[in-house]
Protein backbone atom coordinates (compact mmCIF):
# COMPACT_ATOMS: atom_id res chain seq x y z
CA UNK A 1 0.00 0.00 0.00
CA UNK A 2 1.46 3.25 -0.69
CA UNK A 3 2.09 5.47 2.16
CA UNK A 4 -0.20 8.45 2.46
CA UNK A 5 1.12 12.14 1.37
CA UNK A 6 1.82 14.33 3.98
CA UNK A 7 2.07 17.80 4.66
CA UNK A 8 4.65 19.91 6.27
CA UNK A 9 4.97 23.40 8.54
CA UNK A 10 7.73 25.80 9.16
CA UNK A 11 8.44 26.14 12.28
CA UNK A 12 10.38 29.42 11.55
CA UNK A 13 7.09 31.31 9.81
CA UNK A 14 4.26 28.83 9.35
CA UNK A 15 4.75 28.16 5.55
CA UNK A 16 3.57 24.70 4.58
CA UNK A 17 4.66 21.78 2.16
CA UNK A 18 2.29 19.30 1.22
CA UNK A 19 3.35 16.35 -1.05
CA UNK A 20 0.58 16.45 -3.12
CA UNK A 21 0.71 19.70 -4.31
CA UNK A 22 4.42 19.80 -4.09
CA UNK A 23 6.15 23.71 -5.43
CA UNK A 24 6.05 23.83 -9.29
CA UNK A 25 7.32 27.04 -9.22
CA UNK A 26 10.56 26.15 -7.00
CA UNK A 27 10.86 22.76 -8.84
CA UNK A 28 9.09 20.38 -6.91
CA UNK A 29 6.57 18.91 -8.94
CA UNK A 30 3.14 17.98 -7.28
CA UNK A 31 3.53 14.39 -5.65
CA UNK A 32 7.52 15.18 -4.77
CA UNK A 33 7.68 13.53 -1.02
CA UNK A 34 9.59 15.57 1.76
CA UNK A 35 12.24 12.61 1.55
CA UNK A 36 13.42 13.74 -1.74
CA UNK A 37 13.23 17.14 -1.54
CA UNK A 38 16.99 17.89 -1.21
CA UNK A 39 18.21 18.18 2.52
CA UNK A 40 19.84 21.71 1.42
CA UNK A 41 16.76 23.34 1.00
CA UNK A 42 15.42 26.03 2.73
CA UNK A 43 12.02 27.49 3.47
CA UNK A 44 10.90 29.30 -0.10
CA UNK A 45 9.40 32.56 2.69
CA UNK A 46 12.23 32.84 5.33
CA UNK A 47 14.88 30.59 4.94
CA UNK A 48 14.30 27.85 7.74
CA UNK A 49 16.57 24.61 6.55
CA UNK A 50 14.58 21.88 5.74
CA UNK A 51 14.90 19.92 9.80
CA UNK A 52 13.17 22.54 11.26
CA UNK A 53 9.74 21.67 9.40
CA UNK A 54 7.27 19.57 11.24
CA UNK A 55 4.91 16.91 9.77
CA UNK A 56 1.42 18.16 10.82
CA UNK A 57 -2.15 16.00 10.37
CA UNK A 58 -4.30 18.90 9.26
CA UNK A 59 -7.45 19.81 7.01
CA UNK A 60 -7.21 23.15 4.90
CA UNK A 61 -9.94 25.10 5.58
CA UNK A 62 -12.54 26.05 2.69
CA UNK A 63 -10.73 27.09 -0.29
CA UNK A 64 -7.67 26.59 1.71
CA UNK A 65 -6.25 23.90 -0.51
CA UNK A 66 -6.75 26.45 -3.99
CA UNK A 67 -5.02 29.00 -2.34
CA UNK A 68 -2.16 26.52 -0.67
CA UNK A 69 -1.81 25.68 -4.54
CA UNK A 70 -0.55 29.25 -5.59
CA UNK A 71 1.37 30.27 -2.25
CA UNK B 1 -1.72 10.29 35.89
CA UNK B 2 -0.30 13.70 36.51
CA UNK B 3 2.75 14.67 34.75
CA UNK B 4 5.08 17.47 35.02
CA UNK B 5 7.79 19.48 34.07
CA UNK B 6 9.77 22.58 35.67
CA UNK B 7 11.26 24.81 33.77
CA UNK B 8 13.61 28.01 35.21
CA UNK B 9 14.01 30.76 34.44
CA UNK B 10 18.09 30.57 33.21
CA UNK B 11 17.78 26.85 31.90
CA UNK B 12 15.06 29.06 28.78
CA UNK B 13 17.18 29.33 25.32
CA UNK B 14 18.67 32.77 25.29
CA UNK B 15 19.45 34.51 22.14
CA UNK B 16 20.34 38.16 21.51
CA UNK B 17 20.02 39.59 17.56
CA UNK B 18 21.42 42.23 16.69
CA UNK B 19 20.18 44.50 14.09
CA UNK B 20 23.66 44.92 12.12
CA UNK B 21 25.79 42.19 10.10
CA UNK B 22 23.79 39.01 8.88
CA UNK B 23 20.36 39.72 10.63
CA UNK B 24 20.27 42.97 9.33
CA UNK B 25 17.17 42.18 7.18
CA UNK B 26 15.28 40.62 9.86
CA UNK B 27 15.88 43.05 12.83
CA UNK B 28 14.94 46.46 12.89
CA UNK B 29 16.53 49.71 14.45
CA UNK B 30 20.02 51.23 14.62
CA UNK B 31 23.53 49.35 15.04
CA UNK B 32 23.15 48.48 18.71
CA UNK B 33 19.67 47.63 18.75
CA UNK B 34 19.07 44.26 19.59
CA UNK B 35 16.47 42.04 20.23
CA UNK B 36 17.19 39.48 23.32
CA UNK B 37 14.74 36.51 23.96
CA UNK B 38 14.34 33.81 26.09
CA UNK B 39 12.24 30.71 24.66
CA UNK B 40 10.84 28.47 26.42
CA UNK B 41 10.44 25.92 23.66
CA UNK B 42 11.46 25.99 20.03
CA UNK B 43 12.45 28.87 18.07
CA UNK B 44 13.50 27.11 15.26
CA UNK B 45 17.77 27.02 15.47
CA UNK B 46 17.68 29.22 18.34
CA UNK B 47 16.90 26.77 20.85
CA UNK B 48 17.34 23.23 21.61
CA UNK B 49 14.92 22.22 24.69
CA UNK B 50 12.00 21.05 24.62
CA UNK B 51 10.30 21.59 21.27
CA UNK B 52 6.48 22.43 22.03
CA UNK B 53 3.54 21.89 24.03
CA UNK B 54 0.33 20.45 23.06
CA UNK B 55 -0.39 23.03 20.05
CA UNK B 56 2.53 25.94 21.65
CA UNK B 57 5.50 25.85 19.16
CA UNK B 58 6.71 29.44 20.65
CA UNK B 59 6.63 31.05 23.80
CA UNK B 60 9.67 33.67 23.92
CA UNK B 61 9.90 36.70 26.38
CA UNK B 62 11.23 39.32 24.43
CA UNK B 63 12.54 42.63 24.88
CA UNK B 64 13.65 44.93 21.60
CA UNK B 65 16.15 47.05 22.54
CA UNK B 66 16.85 50.59 21.55
CA UNK B 67 14.35 53.33 19.52
CA UNK B 68 13.35 51.59 16.76
CA UNK B 69 14.25 47.91 17.25
CA UNK B 70 12.10 44.80 15.91
CA UNK B 71 11.27 42.64 13.02
CA UNK B 72 11.25 44.03 9.89
CA UNK B 73 8.35 42.84 7.63
CA UNK B 74 7.85 39.59 6.89
CA UNK B 75 5.75 36.99 5.87
CA UNK B 76 3.48 33.82 8.04
CA UNK B 77 1.24 31.17 6.65
CA UNK B 78 -1.10 28.95 9.52
CA UNK B 79 0.82 29.69 13.05
CA UNK B 80 -1.58 31.96 15.24
CA UNK B 81 0.86 34.40 16.74
CA UNK B 82 -0.14 36.24 20.25
CA UNK B 83 1.77 39.08 21.58
CA UNK B 84 1.04 40.05 25.43
CA UNK B 85 2.50 43.82 25.91
CA UNK B 86 3.91 43.99 29.41
CA UNK B 87 6.30 47.25 29.08
CA UNK B 88 6.80 49.89 26.48
CA UNK B 89 4.92 50.11 23.47
CA UNK B 90 4.93 47.74 20.50
CA UNK B 91 3.84 49.24 17.09
CA UNK B 92 2.32 46.40 14.92
CA UNK B 93 1.95 46.64 11.18
CA UNK B 94 -0.41 43.90 10.18
CA UNK B 95 -1.64 42.65 6.76
CA UNK B 96 -4.73 40.87 8.29
CA UNK B 97 -8.10 42.06 6.96
CA UNK B 98 -7.82 45.39 5.07
CA UNK B 99 -4.83 45.93 7.28
CA UNK B 100 -3.89 48.18 10.07
CA UNK B 101 -1.04 49.95 12.58
CA UNK B 102 -1.75 49.06 16.32
CA UNK B 103 -0.06 50.42 19.21
CA UNK B 104 -0.12 48.47 22.24
CA UNK B 105 1.17 49.55 25.62
CA UNK B 106 0.84 47.88 28.94
CA UNK B 107 -1.91 45.03 29.60
CA UNK B 108 -2.92 45.41 25.35
CA UNK B 109 -2.52 42.40 23.46
CA UNK B 110 -3.29 40.39 20.22
CA UNK B 111 -4.25 37.38 18.49
CA UNK B 112 -3.34 37.42 14.86
CA UNK B 113 -4.21 34.21 12.45
CA UNK B 114 -1.95 34.35 9.57
CA UNK B 115 -3.80 31.31 7.76
CA UNK B 116 -3.56 31.69 4.16
CA UNK B 117 -0.31 34.02 4.50
CA UNK B 118 -0.31 37.39 6.18
CA UNK B 119 2.99 39.96 6.51
CA UNK B 120 3.60 41.80 9.66
CA UNK B 121 6.27 44.43 11.32
CA UNK B 122 6.87 44.74 15.14
CA UNK B 123 8.38 47.99 16.54
CA UNK B 124 9.55 50.14 19.16
CA UNK B 125 9.57 52.95 18.38
CA UNK B 126 9.45 54.72 21.90
CA UNK B 127 12.22 55.71 23.60
CA UNK B 128 11.55 53.28 26.53
CA UNK B 129 12.75 49.15 26.01
CA UNK B 130 9.95 46.95 25.00
CA UNK B 131 9.04 43.72 26.67
CA UNK B 132 6.59 40.92 25.28
CA UNK B 133 5.51 37.72 25.87
CA UNK B 134 4.96 36.06 22.32
CA UNK B 135 3.24 32.91 21.46
CA UNK B 136 2.86 30.68 18.74
CA UNK B 137 0.23 28.03 18.11
CA UNK B 138 -0.67 25.44 15.95
CA UNK B 139 -3.88 26.23 14.01
CA UNK B 140 -6.55 23.73 13.64
CA UNK B 141 -7.03 23.73 9.80
CA UNK B 142 -4.07 25.15 7.52
CA UNK B 143 -4.58 28.11 5.37
CA UNK B 144 -7.76 29.80 7.17
CA UNK B 145 -8.72 33.15 6.47
CA UNK B 146 -6.06 35.66 8.29
CA UNK B 147 -7.54 37.35 11.24
CA UNK B 148 -6.26 40.03 13.51
CA UNK B 149 -7.73 41.03 16.98
CA UNK B 150 -6.58 42.86 19.84
CA UNK B 151 -7.53 43.43 23.52
CA UNK B 152 -6.46 45.50 26.85
CA UNK B 153 -6.02 43.47 30.01
CA UNK B 154 -6.79 46.17 32.67
CA UNK B 155 -4.57 45.54 35.82
CA UNK B 156 -6.10 47.77 38.15
CA UNK B 157 -9.65 46.21 38.38
CA UNK B 158 -9.23 42.70 37.03
CA UNK B 159 -6.91 42.00 39.95
CA UNK B 160 -6.92 38.33 42.33
CA UNK B 161 -8.70 37.02 39.81
CA UNK B 162 -7.55 34.57 37.16
CA UNK B 163 -9.57 36.17 33.58
CA UNK B 164 -9.27 34.40 30.33
CA UNK B 165 -7.90 36.46 27.74
CA UNK B 166 -7.68 34.52 24.91
CA UNK B 167 -10.67 31.78 24.15
CA UNK B 168 -14.07 30.89 24.86
CA UNK B 169 -14.93 33.10 27.65
CA UNK B 170 -16.82 36.12 27.55
CA UNK B 171 -14.85 39.00 25.81
CA UNK B 172 -11.71 36.65 25.23
CA UNK B 173 -10.42 36.74 22.05
CA UNK B 174 -11.57 34.47 19.59
CA UNK B 175 -9.16 31.58 18.61
CA UNK B 176 -9.12 28.82 15.81
CA UNK B 177 -7.73 26.01 18.32
CA UNK B 178 -8.25 23.93 21.36
CA UNK B 179 -6.62 26.60 23.72
CA UNK B 180 -7.02 29.21 26.36
CA UNK B 181 -4.55 31.85 27.68
CA UNK B 182 -5.19 33.54 31.42
CA UNK B 183 -3.87 35.56 33.28
CA UNK B 184 -3.64 36.29 36.98
CA UNK B 185 -2.32 39.67 38.57
CA UNK B 186 -2.63 40.08 42.38
CA UNK B 187 -1.47 42.65 44.82
CA UNK B 188 -2.40 40.53 47.70
CA UNK B 189 -0.94 37.03 48.75
CA UNK B 190 -3.85 34.02 48.68
CA UNK B 191 -4.69 30.61 46.87
CA UNK B 192 -6.36 30.43 43.40
CA UNK B 193 -7.46 27.35 41.22
CA UNK B 194 -6.84 27.09 38.14
CA UNK B 195 -9.43 24.42 36.11
CA UNK B 196 -8.79 23.24 32.76
CA UNK B 197 -11.34 21.82 30.39
CA UNK B 198 -10.29 18.50 30.87
CA UNK B 199 -7.70 16.49 32.94
CA UNK B 200 -6.36 15.74 29.63
CA UNK B 201 -5.84 19.47 28.53
CA UNK B 202 -2.10 20.50 29.84
CA UNK B 203 -1.23 24.03 31.57
CA UNK B 204 1.49 25.57 30.81
CA UNK B 205 2.10 28.03 33.74
CA UNK B 206 4.36 31.31 33.61
CA UNK B 207 5.36 33.29 36.41
CA UNK B 208 5.76 37.06 34.40
CA UNK B 209 6.27 38.49 38.34
CA UNK B 210 5.96 37.85 41.71
CA UNK B 211 6.12 33.69 42.44
CA UNK B 212 3.90 30.96 42.76
CA UNK B 213 3.62 27.77 44.48
CA UNK B 214 1.93 25.26 41.90
CA UNK B 215 0.68 22.31 43.32
CA UNK B 216 3.64 21.93 45.63
CA UNK B 217 6.44 22.95 42.60
CA UNK B 218 7.92 26.69 43.58
CA UNK B 219 8.02 28.79 40.94
CA UNK B 220 10.25 32.27 40.88
CA UNK B 221 10.13 35.13 38.72
CA UNK B 222 10.11 33.64 34.69
CA UNK B 223 10.23 30.14 36.03
CA UNK B 224 7.62 28.29 34.10
CA UNK B 225 5.60 24.76 34.38
CA UNK B 226 3.75 22.42 32.37
CA UNK B 227 1.11 20.00 33.60
CA UNK B 228 -0.87 16.95 32.04
CA UNK B 229 -3.43 15.44 33.46
CA UNK B 230 -3.87 16.99 37.08
CA UNK B 231 -7.24 18.02 36.92
CA UNK B 232 -7.19 21.58 38.80
CA UNK B 233 -4.09 22.86 39.87
CA UNK B 234 -3.96 24.52 43.29
CA UNK B 235 -1.80 27.95 43.83
CA UNK B 236 -0.15 29.79 46.64
CA UNK B 237 0.42 33.26 45.21
CA UNK B 238 2.61 35.88 46.64
CA UNK B 239 1.61 39.89 46.55
CA UNK B 240 2.27 41.65 43.38
CA UNK B 241 2.81 38.73 41.06
CA UNK B 242 1.85 38.30 37.35
CA UNK B 243 0.88 34.86 35.89
CA UNK B 244 0.22 33.82 32.47
CA UNK B 245 -1.41 30.34 31.98
CA UNK B 246 -1.92 28.60 28.58
CA UNK B 247 -4.28 25.51 28.35
CA UNK B 248 -4.20 23.43 25.33
CA UNK B 249 -4.72 20.32 23.90
CA UNK B 250 -2.08 17.80 24.02
CA UNK B 251 -1.24 16.53 20.63
CA UNK B 252 0.53 13.57 20.33
CA UNK B 253 3.62 15.14 17.98
CA UNK B 254 6.25 12.79 16.62
CA UNK B 255 8.74 15.72 17.31
CA UNK B 256 8.09 16.18 21.00
CA UNK B 257 7.85 12.65 21.76
CA UNK B 258 11.45 12.21 20.18
CA UNK B 259 12.68 15.15 22.74
CA UNK B 260 11.28 13.41 25.66
CA UNK B 261 12.41 10.20 24.99
CA UNK B 262 15.88 11.64 24.21
CA UNK B 263 16.04 13.27 27.69
CA UNK B 264 14.36 10.74 29.66
CA UNK B 265 11.16 13.27 29.84
CA UNK B 266 7.51 11.33 29.30
CA UNK B 267 5.07 13.87 29.50
CA UNK B 268 2.96 12.74 26.68
CA UNK B 269 3.55 8.60 27.44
Amino acid sequence: METPLTRWLCLGCGFSYDEALGLPEHGLPPGTRWADVPDDWVCPDCGTPKGQFEMVEMGYSEGGADLARIA
Amino acid sequence: MSKSFVLRAGERGHDVIYSDGSASSYVAGHPGSHISRESSFNFHQYQDGRPGFGTVRVFGDEVFNGAGCGYNMHPHHNFIICAFVLEGELTHINTAGRGMVDQLRQGDYYVFSAGSGGKHCELSISPENMNAIYLWLMPGQLYLPPSYHRAHFDIRTRRNRIVQLVGDADSALPVAQDLRVSRLVTDRAGRFTYTPRTPEHGVYVFVAEGGATVNGAVLARRDSMGITGAGALALDVPDSSDIFFVETAMLDDARIRAWEKAHGADLLD
